[in-house]
């Protein structure tokens, strides 16, 4: 059976899926948040690369090159802003992220 | 041919399988290490699909760097593990069918596309041939001409991470003392020593 | 050999990049003591940067292969932008001084994002656009959380942080499968694309299109998208909110607009009936969210939403009137924005910041100049004529009325109509009501961009005509 583009999206959508799930669902743990933001970009990567060898193009990858290089950017600040917020309150449970309500 | 579908279908169910582990998992530290999995995989899917350097990228940066910065940060907030993740199936019913819903629309997207295939490449940068040119090559060849504006623009980006980093995050510690060569070694005999004249039977 | 790119379009960017990096290495060699020179130093270099956008090309030239694209529409939205930013820089000088915040590399965050909001604006391509929006984005979480030994702030940043970060990831995937069905990341190979397809866009451009306008949305802080506003507001430094309030807005809308303008033109008809929801939806929030509100800050965040909703009614007409209400609507936000955070930057009690509405009460007894300044722009946002704000709302709702989006116009007077009530509670509340405590006097930076802010908001009607012709021009840029 041949393996085409299809199969290629439906990971990455499963994958998308299940970042978004990880950001609604937890209710205990940032860090889970942010693993599951690098699962989105994942799937966002397998899709680029997927296109890209789909359209025998190859901006596909030279984008998911560059949403790797911002993503690790952006880990290190969300992990750097976590530790900064950790030393305040001294919890990473989501649940307890309500100093400001309204 | 069934090699590689064999390999696609090991690799994909990795991947979500992996995946779904990162974010159910009870532990954070199985969470980071169930991401490791999860990129490794999808690096096996990126050799599929002839995107080598990608690849490689995947596992150097992501599982070497990004991976492990996730690992130390976990290991350094100092969590109670067993508090953690109580609640989590109480919002399961609404998550997962919203989730399902999104999940099937995504898929049912797929499906028009395999009875739509006469997308056309505009190819604004077209494949070379892999026997001639090398991924790695190639994606050079682009990265370094033509996307030099993006090449530049990421590099401030990386700035901007370690200005943020650096900001948040580095404290200065009053009253740790640091070796500094410099003062060491421009260190005079005028200061370093004191004479002094001592006279006999004075004591100092 | 490749050859060298033009990089005549790309100077105010270049500048940009290069002068941070130069103030970067200052103050790491000079320390946080070099905060204000280089704060200074950054004003310079931005308005530096306005005077090579006034001079340089706006014929729509591209560079950069395709990357990067300096037009009529660019040219005026980079301006607002470096107008934005460079007057926060000023007013933060006092507020970084009072509360130890002295850091130098808060300007200099600060030039980063900007620089990142004109690369947004510039954008002629999907990759452009990420790039472009994430640079913005990194330093705005990073200032978000500046004040890192308050609760309060660093818990705006990680709210800021996740939030951004997920509607990143919503973007991206919606540009991947842009890309993908379309199979070019460029906006005009995608505009034309889209024009070839006999039956209409195919339905995985359609879906990443909803994808993309949701991250938009996001970023332009419209309901049902907006949750992060009143929080980050209220919890950053107040300077950094007032930032946010206004540069960011309007990048974030510059953006909005191009990517639906250009790529996407050929679908208005599919994508305007969400930009309709959002804009109505924004509209009725932003006024009843508000009236509750005791703290300032907050109560901006909501009044912000609505304003936005306001402004997405130019974006639905998706007309050239639209769009020129539009770019008119940022002009004069940016005045009545700017005007009302100085003061709101400026309800000290000793070296202590007050954020609370009361603190206002009285104000015209104690002084009476900044009770007057505040009532001009609190009538402006609230719509009453002749000030500014009836001006922003009236091109777009005429716009509206034309593009025959009547429920919707319907919707955007009632709002305003229950929106103006917080907006002259608080004017009652400085005239009517038992002073409170004095507030320190502004130093003269702060007095002169009050008393500017104030004076345009107030006579602008006198000279609508410039600004008018000026929008409209910008605006064609999209059409051609």
């Amino acid at each position: 059976m041949e393996i085409a583009l299809g199969h290629y999206l439906t990971v990455a959508a499963i994958l998308f899926t299940l970042g978004i799930f990880g950001i609604f669902l937890n209710r205990k743990n940032v860090i889970i948040i942010l693993m599951s933001v690098e699962l989105m970009l994942l799937a966002v990567n397998i899709n680029l690369v997927a296109f890209s060898a789909y359209l025998g193009d190859l901006v596909g990858q030279v984008f998911a090159m560059f949403v790797l290089t911002v993503a690790a950017a952006e880990a290190a600040i969300g992990l750097a802003i976590l530790v900064t917020y950790f030393r305040n309150r001294g919890t990473v449970a989501v649940e307890e992220i309500n100093r400001m309500k309204g | 041919m069934i090699i590689q579908t064999i390999a696609f279908y090991v690799f994909a169910a990795f991947v979500v399988g992996s995946a779904f582990m990162v974010i159910s998992a009870r532990n954070p530290v199985h969470s980071v290490l169930f991401l490791i999995l999860a990129f490794f995989n999808s690096a096996g899917l990126f050799v599929l699909l002839g995107a080598e350097f990608l690849a490689m990228i995947l596992v150097i940066v992501y599982v070497g760097a990004v991976a492990v910065l996730f690992l130390f940060v976990v290991m350094m907030l100092d969590i109670n593990f067993v508090r953690l993740r109580e609640g989590f199936l109480q919002y399961l019913p609404i998550g997962a069918s919203v989730g399902l819903l999104l999940l099937v629309e995504m898929i049912l997207v797929v499906g028009v596309l395999a009875t739509s295939p006469d997308t056309v490449a505009v190819a604004a940068a077209p494949t070379p041939d892999i026997t001639v040119v090398s991924n790695t090559e190639a994606l050079g060849a682009l990265l370094y001409t033509k996307y030099v504006y993006l090449f530049q623009s990421a590099g401030l980006i990386l700035l901007v991470a370690m200005i943020g980093a650096i900001v948040l995050a580095h404290r200065v510690r009053p009253g740790v003392r640091k070796q500094s060569i410099s003062a060491q070694v421009s260190r005079t005999r005028a200061e370093g020593v004191e004479l002094k004249k001592v006279k006999t039977g004075d004591g100092i | 050999m490749a050859e060298l790119p033009n990089l005549i379009p790309a100077i105010p960017e270049l500048l940009l990049a290069a002068s941070a990096l130069v103030l970067l290495l200052f103050g790491a060699f000079r320390g946080d003591t070099s905060t204000r020179t280089i704060s200074w130093a950054t004003v310079g270099v931005m308005a530096l940067a306005a005077v090579f956008i006034i001079s340089g090309p706006s014929d729509g030239v591209q560079t950069f292969a395709g990357m990067f694209v300096a037009d009529g529409f660019g040219v005026f939205m980079k301006l607002l932008i470096l107008l934005g930013s460079g007057l926060t820089i000023i007013l933060s000088l006092g507020y970084l001084r009072d509360h130890g915040m002295e850091r130098f590399e808060y300007p200099i965050l600060i030039l980063l994002a900007t620089l990142g909001m004109m690369m947004m604006v510039a954008a002629a391509d999907l990759i452009s656009l990420y790039v472009g929006l994430e640079l913005q984005s990194l330093s705005l979480y990073v200032l978000a959380s500046f004040r890192r030994d308050s609760e309060r702030s660093t818990e705006a940043g990680l709210k800021y942080f996740v939030l951004g970060a997920l509607a990143s990831g919503i973007l991206l995937y919606g540009a991947s499968l842009v890309y993908g069905f379309t199979g070019s990341t460029n906006f005009d190979a995608i505009a034309a694309n889209i024009a070839a397809q006999e039956h209409g866009a195919s339905v995985g451009v359609l879906f990443g299109l909803a994808f993309l306008t949701a991250g938009l949305a996001f970023k332009v802080a419209a309901v049902p998208f907006h949750m992060w506003t009143p929080d980050v507001y209220e919890g950053a430094p107040t300077p950094v909110t007032a930032f946010f309030s206004v540069a960011p807005k309007i990048a974030a809308f510059a953006l909005f607009v191009r990517v639906m303008m250009g790529p996407f033109g050929g679908l208005a008809a599919d994508w305007s009936q969400i930009i309709v929801v959002l804009s109505a939806t924004s509209m009725v929030l932003g006024a009843f969210a508000a009236i509750g509100q005791r703290n300032i800050k907050r109560m901006m965040a909501y009044s912000s939403i609505g304003l936005i909703g306001f402004a997405l009614m130019g974006l639905a007409a998706a007309t050239p009137e639209g769009i020129q209400g539009l770019i008119l609507y940022m002009t004069l936000y940016l005045a009545m924005n700017i005007g009302a955070w100085a003061i709101i930057l400026n309800m000290r009690r000793g070296s202590s910041l007050v954020e609370n509405i009361d603190d206002l009460s009285g104000l015209a007894k104690n002084q009476p100049m900044m009770a007057a300044a505040m009532a001009i722009f609190m009538f402006s946002l609230a719509g009453i004529p002749p000030l500014a704000g009836f001006f922003a709302k009236f091109y777009v709702l005429l716009a509206a009325l034309d593009a025959g989006l009547y429920t919707l116009a319907v919707i955007g007077v009632l709002s305003a109509v229950v929106g103006s009530f917080y907006y002259l509670r608080i004017i009652k509340l400085m005239y009517f009501d038992e002073p409170a405590e004095k507030f320190t006097a502004p130093t003269r930076e702060v007095g002169l961009i009050i008393t500017a802010a104030a004076v345009f908001t107030l006579l602008f009607f006198l000279f609508p005509a410039p600004f008018v012709a000026e929008a409209e021009l910008a605006a064609n840029a999209l059409f051609r």
